[in-house]
């Protein structure tokens, strides 16, 4: 997916402007926030669970090579293929070459994030082989062209009356009103493409190394769809959602779907394990994954290594205030959010991403619903220190932040230089000693009055109180 | 016990009766307090920022300044939270390791003093309505602080507590946030100004002035020039400020 | 170099950066003992989820459940089932029953299930020669005949029966409830591209 991450806040404003989104988010917030705190409390023991789930990943990162190996030969040893990928132009190259050699014209897809970030959609009609999302979601996307706003609920920024619209116009039949009634009617648009489908392309939640099985959770059906009906399944997915074994996905799967949607489990959890077997009466005959780096092998032993223990769950955004502020596109990528804010840096670079580690008032409410206690906060601010040691931010914030550091070391200066401060804001103040206005001050003050200081500084009091 | 206040940059500058409501409160709590005079950042800004050589530098002065302290008090959340958790984490592997960690096992925010170092629950001030508490996210999340500001306002006289919806979201302040990302942090503060205005208090209170700037500069610009914002130390000492 | 080559030899050099000692300690951690009576827990949450269950009865007894569901949902008598249950007495309840995969056009499916799940009122289905797995998923309505003896408390307990009992089938498929979507406004739907309806059988054999 191209990267927009630089227009992070003329896209933020126009998010901020927008009452259809302002609702729609304000709904999610309500319902996504308060489903999960019930799923988790339904647990035992939450922090027990969180724990083991982090050992899970801490230990998988830990031996992320060898855990690979065994997914890799596991999975041959079941007549599957492995593929890898060093980046996305490596991953649109392996899945054409695999659907050129099956003779493949038609894909049909389930939601996947890492097909998103690898623009798969994109090389397969390069390539000139339909693509059709199945997801109801992404479907919708799909049909209107647009890029999905959250992890969990990608089309979170649109309402019932613009789905209809988009069905009313591309499907040619009358225009639904109802909920209900729309979703019949995506499920009759696609299952046809199900069934005549070459190809089902679908994305892993996790990778199991013990037994080579991709994991795929979904609640509409579409993931075991795809995965079942048409000959050749092949999963796209970054490496690090290798997990060691059937229990640790078990432990996970307690987590991630009570952290994304307040769900206990989901509808379908399918466990894939190679292709069909002499005797099974359906499943495809050829299995593939493709195992995606596109980055993130360069996070091991990097500070920024506890963000490959990410499940996708989405709880981080879900609680930030900023995006529920702002929704998925302003931070102009794949991955929105806290988490988005630390992996697009990541693997799409520093420059062109330089707001999102910025845009975060580091309240760490992400952190504390995280089920594999990434500390959100503390990488963002490892970011922030790579763009101040790389000199990526602008002069007028490096002279600031360098001539505070300064007056505040030098005690005399910083008495001097506080109290003509001090005295300068009160006469900003004027009589209702409120600031309305300051030079440089937009950034506060195009929202908000400053409340004026009170004339003298406390040093200056306490001194005078101290020697009347 | 010798215990120093740290009164903060941003109470020096800003809100000294925050420094005098907590000294009153500390001399209450039959505290002897000193007030080193070379203070001044304890680098949050800095380190936010990711100019973490210029917060270290500040870390080493801070250090200096309340060398000999039992206890470093702080009216602040935020500020309390970067000496006492991020400190160690800026020196790890360093010689000054070890001074620093000791300085930041010393260091309290003021109510957490109070409450669980001073066993102190007899506020001198008075307060005559209701009020609603705003949980600021440093010393909510990295100090446990919560049940600290709660006890001793059910203690002060006159006062009632009266909950606001999502106490413990952030209030979009964020330090240099609320400057860089004007619009998104207004907006922010919005919500939790509706919050406020659905509890129909008469005051908020909170533990961090950043937070209450920017709660403040809010309310005022939708013209609520009422409700009246307060920093928990000013709630509990009661009083104007006198120092003049 | 290949790919695969490149990946690992980066993955090797991070591995080599780690600090030692940054892994967490391993912890202590078992899947939580189930409170209450199993086969009560399974009905509590597989109805929560909108599943319909009914029983336990004998075994002989399911067909003729079955029966009244489609009546009472004004469905037709006819379905695919999985071969192995080929053997139970359909006609005897008045149902066509055909043992196969399902097709696009069958609207009823009947299955087993290997083990169901207490803890979230799952249904474990293996795939296999004598259990399809379109037959759980084509059709509008899943119907499962499970006898109680096959509910474990977690879905562990399930992989623990599962590599007690065999390899690892192509798919496993965990179905709790009709298929469903929250997609437009967040409004849950029931149906979306798996069953709309599914009716779980509880028996005592």
């Amino acid at each position: 997916m191209e990267v927009t991450s630089m227009r992070f806040v003329r896209q933020a404003h126009a998010s901020l402007t927008n009452p259809g989104l302002q609702h729609a988010l304000g709904r999610l917030q309500a319902k996504f926030v308060s489903a999960r705190a019930d799923a988790i409390a339904e647990l035992d023991d939450f922090e027990a669970t969180r724990r083991a789930a982090t050992a899970v990943r801490a230990r998988v990162i830990a031996g992320l090579d060898e855990w690979l190996e065994r997914f890799e030969a596991a999975v041959r040893a079941n007549g599957g293929e492995v593929h890898w990928a060093v980046d996305a132009q490596a991953a649109q190259r392996e899945l054409v070459a695999i659907a050129r050699r099956h003779g493949v014209r038609k894909v049909a897809k389930s939601k996947s994030m890492a097909t998103e970030e690898c623009a798969i959609n994109e090389a397969l009609a390069a390539a000139g082989i339909d693509v059709i999302e199945t997801d109801l979601g992404e479907y919708i996307l799909q049909l209107a062209n647009e890029r999905p706003s959250h992890i969990v609920a990608p089309v979170v920024h649109k309402n019932k009356e613009e789905v209809a619209d988009l069905f009313a116009d591309r499907h040619q039949r009358a225009r639904q009103t109802d909920i209900a009634a729309l979703c019949r009617e995506a499920r009759e648009m696609l299952r046809p493409q199900f069934l005549s489908a070459d190809m089902g392309l679908s994305g892993a939640n996790f990778l199991v190394a013990e037994t080579g099985s991709a994991l795929i959770v979904t609640n509409e059906g579409n993931g075991r769809l795809v995965t079942t009906l048409p000959r050749v399944h092949v999963v796209l997915v970054g490496i690090e959602k290798v997990v060691p074994t059937l229990e640790d996905a078990a432990l996970l799967l307690r987590l991630l779907p009570r952290s994304a949607t307040g769900q206990s489990i989901t509808n379908y959890v399918s466990v894939l394990t190679g292709p069909r077997r002499s005797g099974d009466p359906d499943g495809p005959e050829h299995f593939h994954v493709i195992l995606v780096d596109n980055g993130r092998s360069r996070l091991l032993g990097d500070e920024l290594e506890p963000m490959l223990r990410c499940i996708r769950c989405g709880a981080c955004m879900n609680h930030c205030p900023v995006y529920q502020a702002i929704g998925g596109h302003p931070y102009g990528w794949v991955y929105p959010g806290p988490m988005g804010s630390v992996l697009t840096p990541s693997l799409v670079g520093l420059a062109d991403t330089l707001d999102l580690p910025n845009a975060s008032t580091l309240c760490g409410a992400c952190s504390v619903v995280c089920p594999v206690s990434i500390p959100l906060p503390d990488l963002l601010r490892t970011l922030r220190t790579r763009q101040w040691q790389q000199r990526l931010r602008s002069r007028r914030e490096r002279l600031a932040l360098t001539l505070w550091a300064f007056v505040a070391h030098h005690p005399r200066l910083y008495r001097f230089a506080t109290a003509v401060l001090a005295r300068v804001l009160r006469v900003f103040g004027g009589r209702r000693g409120l600031i309305r206005w300051l030079p440089l001050g937009r950034g506060w003050l195009q929202g908000r009055d400053l409340p004026a200081p009170q004339s003298r500084t406390f040093l200056e009091l306490y001194r005078k109180q101290q020697s009347p | 016990m010798r215990v120093g206040l740290f009164v903060t940059c941003l109470v020096n500058l800003m809100r000294p009766r925050i420094g005098e409501a907590a000294l009153r409160l500390l001399a209450a709590a039959g505290v002897e307090v000193q007030v080193p005079e070379e203070q001044s950042c304890c680098g949050q800004p800095n380190y936010n920022g990711g100019d973490l050589n210029a917060a270290r530098m500040l870390a080493r002065k801070l250090l200096r300044d309340f060398d000999d302290c039992d206890y470093i008090v702080v009216p602040s959340g935020s500020c309390a939270s970067t000496i006492r958790t991020h400190y160690p984490q800026l020196f790890t592997d360093t010689a000054d390791h070890n001074s620093i960690a000791s300085l930041a096992t010393r260091t309290r925010e003021l109510t957490e003093f109070l409450v669980d170092v001073a066993g102190f629950d007899t506020p001198p001030g008075r307060f005559d309505g209701s009020v609603t508490y705003h949980d600021s996210c440093s010393g909510l999340r990295e100090l446990g602080i919560q049940h600290q500001p709660r006890t001793l306002l059910t203690r002060l006289p006159g006062a009632r507590l009266v909950e606001m919806a999502q106490a413990e979201q952030c209030c979009g302040f964020g330090g240099a946030f609320a400057v860089k990302y004007g619009e998104l942090s207004t907006h922010i503060a919005d919500a939790k100004c509706r919050d406020i205005a659905a509890t129909g208090a008469d005051a908020i209170s909170a533990g961090d002035l950043g937070c209450l700037l920017n709660i403040e500069g809010r309310l005022r610009r939708r013209g609520d020039h009422k409700t009246q914002v307060l920093h928990i130390a000013e709630l509990l000492a009661g009083a104007e400020a006198t120092w003049k | 170099m290949s790919d695969r080559d490149v990946i690992f030899e980066r993955l090797r050099a991070g591995l080599l950066r780690r600090r030692p000692g940054a892994d967490l300690a391993p912890t202590d951690w078992s899947a939580p003992r189930s409170s209450g009576e199993l086969t009560a827990r399974f009905r509590q949450q597989a109805t929560r989820l909108a599943s319909a269950v009914v029983g336990p009865f004998a075994a002989v007894a399911a067909p003729a459940a079955i029966a009244e569901y489609l009546n009472h949902e004004r469905l037709p008598r006819t379905a695919v089932c999985w071969p192995a249950l080929a053997d139970r007495d359909w006609a005897m309840a008045g149902l066509r029953v055909e043992a196969r995969a399902a097709t696009a056009t069958d609207l009823v499916g009947i299955t087993g299930a290997f083990c169901a799940i207490a803890e979230t009122g799952t249904l474990m289905l293996l795939s296999g020669p004598e259990t399809p797995a379109t037959v759980s998923l084509l059709p509008e309505t899943h119907i499962a005949v499970v006898p109680v003896a096959h509910i474990v408390a977690t879905m562990e307990d399930g992989w623990t029966r599962l590599r007690a009992h065999s390899t690892m089938p192509r798919a496993v498929n965990f179905v709790s409830g009709p298929s469903r979507t929250a997609d437009i406004e967040q409004t849950v739907t029931l149906g979306a591209h798996g069953p709309y309806r599914v009716l779980i059988v509880l028996t005592t054999d």
